[in-house]
């Protein structure tokens, strides 16, 4: 067994090293600066780091090749969930123009990177310890990303999401030890042994493993804490890990469940979870106040979906998974880039009263507004649309059509619950509720950029062919 | 280069008429009449580009024609794109080059009509629509194209808005239409089912996988067809549509859209050759439009609406042709017939301006004296339509009636020669009502049988401004005068132009001998062709006739069958069938089923969910154990199924 490193294994963590060596220079030119360096730079640093991440990593496309005896697969699958994760680092980046002390920029910027790196190095993870590595690594980063506003509220959602999270983490690390006893590997490969339905360790490790990756992913019942965290985190930050922790997660997902030899038993309760959450979380939607926690249980709903898509394990599935991930990207942190747009350092926009009137006030940010809303709830002609078509197209196909139904009943739940939204932005009868005038132009930017991408995706379906197959 | 492989100039023919609808649409106010210019220049350039592609594809002969180029991939099976090809180019010729001597007309026509720039606006925007509906090489551009058209003659039959005839005209087209359009999007369905295509050259490749559905796609389609070419039973929109000003009945309903079905059927030929039922159902709906068209046209008065009974029978021709799979026949009468049709749409026109908007021909008469042009071009158009010898109409009539015989219809045949007898039966009947004689126009209208007259002038606005220099009306209406002679002439001989072009596009059949050879057709057709003109001859333009004209209108008025006077009662079972339960069932839903049942249940939903919301939003408490002591309990509940599990096996 070949133990030493190559340089082959190195090319292939070259986009992490890049991420994660970004962020010492981050914090390398803070230090330099005379005082501190000023948010810009850290901000350009930090976007100039990810996107030669995303540019490296995009050269690799179109490779195979298994780095570190098997523990991270570099292939299209990767690469691609790495693009979605360095764009929506990028965007939730691009959010920071207003939030956050000057002073804490570099950390916060140098925090997300690392963040990032552990979300990539989840993309490529095929044994269970590069799963776990990439897990912590993603998460440690973003207890404390949640926790430099100062308010209470965003220290308390860093504490709730720190014991949560361990509490889902020590779960998948249960799940993976029993999945060891049974296959003796830590690869998923060895999951396709024959013969290990008939180990009940198999049963309660693969169990354990889901239910640290459905509190990842924030399904019904695993997502209390979602709208706790979501809420008080700060917002570039709530969009943040509104998109990279469900891209890393479900990749996570995929390659387990691609893995399994017949998928089927293992994977179902994970599948009825996904149905829950999709008409719970659309459900939870009609009560809220906050927009931060009406986009969180619109994200548990969201990853329903996607689970849904990979319902069967079908190449078409997967596809289609990924499709409607880079769709929920565009969709949901466009509308994160508006509510930011609106909102000051107290995160006032965030209240839904605060869109009352917001038709007359702001007409274009108003129609930019209704827009991500409506592609989240899936009107034609938005990415949203095509992609729920998509999935209602795999997972009927693969025999799941119970989960199509759901998602239909799901979605016609959510459309009240956006309607609401849209209705007080436009409702005459309210007076316009004064709101602040922030100047963020990069959010600006950031929105259009998704606005077009929502509307572009439904002309020019790219669903990237070669992403199979995800373990060797 | 040329049109084999690639032509360049295919997106400017598509394109620049949208160039001039959108100008036309935004700097109108600022335009002026010169939204005219800019319109007639719209459609100017892609006819030369269009005549210079037929230049090129005439001469290549036997070399394979066709422009395909590619616009953009949508999904798997989803490829849009333009083709000019032979059939394309020919209906591209016809709507650019007659689409631009009615444009020049309608400069004239529209003088003083205020609201010019918006007409030139959708004019133009109609030849676009018709451009994508033709030049699409897929199902669902030209169901695109097939919409829009139907918009562009909807926004253009009520473009007098303020009449509320036009409007109800122009909604009743409309509803029509889309009957049409829902099903064409059906056979799109099933087609797109079995061929998972909806590129005309794969799915034409792959009829048999259509299987036994192949008749009910061609049913479909046809349904589309049949209701945009006003086929009988949806036909009863067109003589409607006359409502709408007089370029526009030349174009959208005479010479290019009612036509649509044509291209439809003949574009379709692989799925058409392969399902007899379709052609025997697509020949008979045909004939039967051709024969009922022409006996309606013999009831009518108004000058604009007999026209319109005899486009919708010229067009049943055109349908019976491509139905019993004569493509190359039913495409020559489209070719002839949108010159000779506009012919006479346009001389009407100049005849009603000259009468201020008076459409009814027993109050005419005389008119040869005072708008000569007219007569003269109107006189070659009358010879074309009865397909006179030497005239554009009697090269393709010929060819559909004789083509029927043929392929096996002999029906079909005797349908065709009893039709034409009564066209030239009632073309000489308007003819010589309308042009010789005295004039009528200030005789009571009472004594020339008119029961109910439609005061002039009272419809459209500000008339009586500055006229239009007279040749811009007088010039198109002479060149499609010349056309109605010397259209047929490209079609003549095996080596024609017109042979040329086609040799490849329509399979080549064997056919047995039939037992009237086509010399005789001819004879057969001039002689019942004779005889319609002299019992026209004798009943309008007979000395005495002309001499005791208002007695005799006046007694044929009365005395007019009241089964053709009632359209053959279609209105009124369209209305007893379709309209009065639709409205009935409205009337249920408005009044009883929408505010209880539907609003009572969505009011129900909303609650329940509400209420489901809170109670969801009630396990949110905001205390850390509780969150806690949901994931344990979501994580025992997994540990128990997979516990079973691991038992189980």
């Amino acid at each position: 067994m070949p133990n030493f490193i190559t340089h082959q294994d190195w090319l292939a963590i070259t986009p992490l090293l890049i991420a994660g060596g970004g962020a010492l220079i981050v914090l390398l030119v803070d230090l330099l600066w005379p005082k501190h360096s000023p948010r810009a730079v850290s901000l350009a640093i930090g976007i100039g780091v990810l996107l030669a991440a995303g540019a490296f990593a995009a050269t690799t496309y179109g490779r195979s090749y298994n780095a570190f005896n098997g523990g991270f697969m570099l292939g299209g699958f990767a690469v691609v969930f790495q693009e979605i994760i360095v764009l929506s680092a990028i965007l939730s980046l691009s959010l920071f123009g207003t939030f956050g002390r000057d002073d804490r920029m570099a950390g916060i910027t140098a925090l997300l990177l690392w963040s990032t790196t552990g979300a990539m190095l989840m993309a490529g993870a095929a044994n269970l310890m590069t799963i776990f590595l990439g897990l912590e690594l993603l998460s440690l980063a973003l207890y404390c990303l949640c926790g430099v506003a100062d308010r209470a509220a965003s220290q308390e959602s860093a504490l709730k999401y720190l014991i949560l999270s361990s509490t889902a983490s020590g779960f998948l690390l249960f799940g993976m030890a029993l999945l060891f006893g049974a296959t003796g590997s830590v690869t998923l490969a060895s999951l396709m042994l024959p013969g290990l339905a008939a180990n009940p360790l198999y049963w309660m490790g693969g169990g354990f493993f889901l239910v640290g990756i459905a509190f990842k992913l924030s399904l019904m019942p695993f997502h209390v804490w979602s709208p706790d965290v979501y809420e008080g985190a700060p917002l570039p930050v709530t969009a943040f890990m509104s998109v990279v922790t469900k891209a890393g997660t479900l990749a996570v997902f995929a390659r387990f469940a691609y893995a399994l030899p017949a998928g089927g038993k293992l994977l179902l309760p994970f599948f009825v979870i996904a149905g829950v959450s999709m008409i719970g979380g659309n459900l939870a939607m009609l009560a809220q106040t906050d927009l931060k926690r009406l986009l969180a249980y619109s994200g548990v709903a969201q990853a329903g979906y996607m689970v849904a898509a990979l319902a069967g394990a079908s190449a078409l599935g997967m596809r289609y998974a990924i499709y409607y991930l880079a769709a929920y990207m565009f969709m949901n942190l466009g509308a994160f880039a508006i509510v930011a747009v609106l909102s000051g350092e107290r995160e006032e926009g965030a209240q839904i009263a605060a869109f009352r009137g917001l038709g007359q006030r702001r007409p274009w940010l108003a129609a930019a507004m209704s827009f991500f809303l409506l592609a989240l709830a899936g009107f034609p002609p938005t990415a949203g649309f095509l992609g729920k078509i998509l999935i209602l197209a795999a997972t009927v196909n693969a025999g799941y059509a119970w989960l199509a139904a759901l998602l239909i009943a799901g979605t016609a739940i959510s459309l009240y619950a956006y309607f609401k939204v849209l209705r007080l932005m436009y409702d005459p009868h309210d007076q316009p509720a004064p709101g602040p005038r922030t100047s963020a132009p990069l959010a600006y930017a950031g929105a259009a950029l998704c606005a077009a991408f929502v509307i572009i995706m439904t002309f020019y379906p790219l669903t990237p062919s070669n992403v199979l197959p995800l373990v060797k | 280069m040329g049109v084999a492989g690639s032509y360049p100039l295919l997106f400017a023919i598509w394109l620049v008429p949208l160039a001039g609808a959108i100008v036309n649409w935004a700097f109108g106010p600022q335009l002026k009449r010169a939204a005219g210019i800019v319109g007639c220049v719209a459609i100017g350039l892609p006819f030369v580009a269009t005549l210079a592609a037929w230049g090129i594809a005439t001469q290549s002969s036997g070399a394979a024609v066709g422009a395909n180029q590619h616009l953009l991939s949508w999904m798997p099976g989803f490829d849009f794109g333009l083709l000019l090809d032979p059939l394309s180019l020919i209906w591209a010729l016809i709507i650019t080059g007659v689409g631009f001597l009615i444009h020049v007309y309608s400069v004239g026509y529209m003088w003083p009509d205020t609201a010019i720039a918006r007409f030139f606006a959708y004019m133009n925007f109609f030849v676009f629509a018709m451009l994508t509906l033709v030049l699409s090489d897929n199902f669902v551009g030209l169901l695109v194209g097939w919409g829009l058209v139907g918009l562009a003659s909807y926004f253009l039959i009520g473009f007098w808005f303020f009449k509320p005839t036009a409007v109800a005209a122009a909604r009743k087209a409309f509803v029509i239409n889309v009957v049409g359009d829902v099903a064409i999007m059906f056979a799109i369905f099933m087609i797109f089912a079995k061929v998972g295509s909806t590129s005309f050259v794969t799915v034409f490749a792959h009829v048999p996988a259509l299987g036994n559905w192949l008749f009910l796609v061609c049913l479909f389609l046809f349904i589309g067809a049949a209701a945009k070419s006003a086929q009988i039973p949806l036909h009863t929109w067109l003589p409607d549509a006359m409502e709408g000003p007089t370029p526009v009945s030349a174009l959208i309903h005479a010479a290019t859209m009612v036509t649509a079905g044509v291209y439809l059927v003949a574009r379709c030929w692989p799925l058409w050759n392969a399902s007899h039922d379709a052609q025997v159902l697509v020949g008979t709906i045909g004939g039967l439009t051709a024969l009922g068209g022409a006996l309606l046209g013999v009831a009518q008065w108004d000058i604009k609406r007999i026209l319109a009974y005899s486009t919708m029978s010229q067009i049943g021709y055109m349908i019976m042709g491509v139905g019993v799979t004569a493509y190359q026949a039913g495409v020559a009468h489209f070719f002839t017939h949108a010159f000779f049709k506009a012919c006479l749409f346009l001389g009407a026109g100049i005849v009603i301006h000259e009468l201020a908007d008076e459409q009814d021909i027993r109050r005419m008469g005389g008119m040869r004296l005072r708008a000569p042009v007219a007569f003269f071009a109107m006189f070659a158009a009358v010879l074309a339509i009865s397909g006179f010898p030497g005239f554009a109409g009697f090269f393709s009539k010929d060819a559909v009636v004789f083509g029927a015989l043929e392929h096996g219809f002999p029906w079909l045949y005797v349908l065709g020669i009893v039709t034409a007898g009564i066209t030239a039966y009632y073309m000489f009947r308007l003819f010589f009502v309308t042009f010789f004689g005295t004039y009528r126009g200030d005789l009571d209208p009472a004594q020339v049988g008119v029961t109910n007259p439609v005061e002039p002038a009272a419809h459209e606005p500000a008339h009586g401004e500055a006229h239009a220099p007279a040749w811009l009306m007088a010039a198109p209406v002479a060149i499609l005068g010349v056309f109605s002679v010397i259209a047929g002439y490209v079609m003549i001989g095996s080596n024609s132009p017109w042979n040329r072009l086609f040799t490849q596009t329509f399979p080549s059949q064997n056919l047995a001998v039939p037992a009237l050879s086509e010399g005789w057709t001819t004879a057969i057709l001039f002689i019942v062709m004779a005889a319609g003109i002299a019992i026209a001859y004798v009943r309008y333009a007979t000395p005495a006739a002309l001499a005791d004209a208002p007695a005799r209108l006046r007694a044929e008025s009365q005395r007019m069958p009241a089964v053709l006077v009632r359209l053959f009662y279609f209105d009124d079972v369209i209305d007893w069938l379709f309209v009065r339960p639709s409205q009935a069932l409205g009337r249920f839903f408005g009044s009883i089923f929408d505010p209880d049942v539907i609003d009572g249940a969505v009011r129900g939903v909303v609650r329940v969910n509400t209420e489901l919301g809170e109670v969801v939003r009630g396990m949110q408490t905001g205390l850390l154990r509780s969150y806690a002591l949901v994931i344990v309990f979501g994580a025992a509940l997994f540990a128990v199924y997979y516990a079973l599990q691991g038992v189980a096996h």
